[in-house]
């Protein structure tokens, strides 16, 4: 359900912005820094443990690579990757970790890993892939924190004994409202690339962009999401309810696009919208966009509730 | 309110006395600590007798302060057990200085005697000039040394430091005596100068960077040839953070070699010098 309760239009650059809040709601969240011999390798790790995490809803968790890091911002001086997993429990999260970093980093050439956080609840990182060594694993405490080293075919593995778990923001996001499918595609990776300036956050869905946006529930019991259908062009006639006949540009939409951010907290997803919002302002509706909306319960759900017209710091017609 | 308390021995006494219980405290009275007795041999005297003292109140909750002042070869135990606050020596140590020390930091501006650090815990120990011999290592009739914190000795140690050390780092930017790190458990030990003879003989696991003159190499310790980069360049960092010798340590790999290979050989030596 959406509150797309126009009442004073307002619109930026010609693009309708929805008096309406994207809804998100808590979870918890840790930082990983992986660092390789080089890029390409860091890469190739974060990639892989980011893998096959764009939803809470069958990937145990959201992850996704936050920004690459100079080798004079990683532990061991090697340029590395951050990258923030999210999940809805603590436990959870440990588990994707654990699961993650033994089968992706721990595996991939030439890397090591590091927690990315210095406060929050302590859960496992190397702590227990240790094991892997066999009894040749080696403890080393350098300035207060513990490393493993697990000898490997390459030389040895060294990993963080623990990272560290914060309470964090999952599900902020914007639906772009656009006339194509080439429109809404290049709004949405404008509005993408704009948010990973912003660090904290990270955009879990492939390229940052989700297609099928989801409505809590479904006809069929055993799903707990099914189509937005109220976004669904194809549905515009057919639905109960659709969202995509309102505003001054109604008429015009036949593709629409949803970004997702998960933050590591309420300001940082707050700064993404932002940041994305006005890159797809800024590009007019010239660009094919006609509006910007978000996604919500209606307030039910969560508890973080960041409203389009207020993060962009108006209510007036510009 | 926190105190600095000052000890000054008057004149070196003629028996060795323990200065056990004598820590930083925060509020600390002159008077009380100077009635608190001492063994001088087999005769109980008041500490009052040997030093002056006088205590001084710091601003808020400053770390309480305990300087000590005079030629104290003679007086054992000091910083003993420590647990917290900052305690500064300003002359020469006797034995076992902060042994078995939790937590606070102790400067000593010359000498200590033997046995320092032994089974320390916690906490940071500083040495501006020597230490004797079984420093950081176990107490008598104990089976590990220094199990945690730092010891940083400025000159030069006896022989058996380190033994049976268990965790923690030790820096030594002079030389060291026979059997450094001797039965090492683990931890960390740095030495810039010359070590003794046997030195790491039966360590089971821990490091050692030699980051001066390479030591003769024992039959019972092999080379490994595999990529340290990451783990060297952590333990560098670490290290060179001490300056002296230890800012220096090249970047480019050390060789290590592994051992005791008769008890286990998971130790390992560092030697970033190649020649």
């Amino acid at each position: 359900m959406s509150a797309t309760e126009t009442t004073t239009p307002m619109q930026r650059n010609g693009i309708d912005i929805d008096d309406t809040f994207a809804e998100a709601f808590p979870m918890k969240a840790t930082r990983l820094i992986i660092t390789a011999h080089n890029d390409t390798w860091a890469q190739h790790a974060a990639v892989a443990a980011t893998g096959f995490a764009t939803s809470v809803i069958a990937c145990g968790c959201e992850a996704a690579i936050e920004r690459p890091l100079s080798p004079d911002e990683t532990p061991d001086g090697r340029p590395g990757v951050a990258v923030l997993l999210f999940s809805m429990s603590g436990k959870e999260l440990a588990k994707q970790v654990e699961r993650r970093v033994g089968q992706c980093v721990l595996t991939c050439p030439t890397t090591a890993v590091y927690a990315g956080l210095k406060d929050g609840e302590p859960i496992a990182l190397a702590k227990n892939l240790r094991f892997f060594g066999d009894g040749w694993q080696i403890s080393k405490m350098i300035d207060g924190t513990r490393y493993w080293r697990v000898p490997t075919m390459d030389g040895e593995f060294v990993g963080e004994e623990t990272t560290f778990v914060v309470k964090a923001v999952g599900g902020g996001n914007l639906l772009i409202l656009a006339r194509d499918t080439e429109a809404a595609l290049a709004a949405a990776e404008a509005g993408v690339a704009a948010m990973r300036g912003v660090p904290g956050v990270i955009m879990p869905f492939p390229g940052g962009v989700v297609r099928s946006g989801s409505k809590v529930g479904s006809k069929y019991a055993s799903l707990s999401a099914s189509t937005n259908d109220a976004f669904c062009p194809a549905l515009a006639p057919l639905a109960r309810r659709t969202e995509l006949d309102a505003g001054v540009n109604c008429g015009d939409v036949n593709c629409v696009m949803e970004i997702v951010i998960d933050g590591l907290t309420e300001a940082d997803v707050s700064a993404a919208m932002r940041a994305g919002m006005d890159a797809i302002v800024a590009r007019g509706a010239e660009g094919g966009v006609s509006r910007l909306s978000a996604g919500n319960y209606g307030g039910k759900l969560g508890p973080f509730h960041f409203h389009l017209r207020r993060i962009l710091g108006g209510e007036g017609v510009a | 309110m926190s105190t600095r308390l000052h000890l000054r021995l008057r004149q070196p006494p003629a028996l060795r006395v323990s200065l056990d219980d004598i820590v930083p405290e925060a509020g600390a009275d002159a008077t009380e600590v100077a009635r608190r007795p001492l063994w001088l041999g087999r005769e109980a005297v008041e500490l009052g007798e040997l030093f002056d003292v006088s205590a001084q109140a710091l601003a808020g909750d400053a770390t309480p302060e305990l300087v000590i002042e005079g030629d104290c070869r003679r007086i054992d135990d000091i910083g003993r057990g420590m647990n917290g606050g900052t305690l500064r020596v300003e002359g020469d140590a006797g034995d076992y200085l902060g042994a078995e020390m939790l937590a606070g930091e102790i400067l000593v501006v010359g000498n200590a005697g033997d046995l320092a650090a032994c089974e320390l815990r916690g906490g940071r120990i500083e040495i501006g000039g020597t230490l004797g011999d079984f420093a950081a290592g176990a107490l008598p009739g104990s089976m590990d040394g220094m199990r945690g914190g730092m010891l940083i000795v400025r000159g030069s140690v006896g022989a058996r430091c380190a033994d049976r050390m268990r965790r923690g780092t030790l820096l030594i930017h002079g030389d060291a005596g026979d059997f450094l790190a001797s039965r090492l458990v683990a931890g960390t030990v740095a030495l810039a100068g010359r070590a003794g003879a046997h030195c790491g003989y039966g360590m089971r696991r821990g490091t050692l960077v030699f980051a001066g003159p390479a030591p003769e190499t024992p039959p019972t310790f092999v080379e490994t040839r595999h990529d340290i980069t990451v783990f060297w360049a952590l333990l560098r960092r670490s290290l060179a953070y001490h300056g002296g010798p230890f800012a220096a340590l090249p970047a480019r790999l050390p060789r290590r070699l592994v051992g005791d290979l008769a008890t286990g050989g998971k130790g390992e030596w560092l030697l970033p010098q190649m020649d």
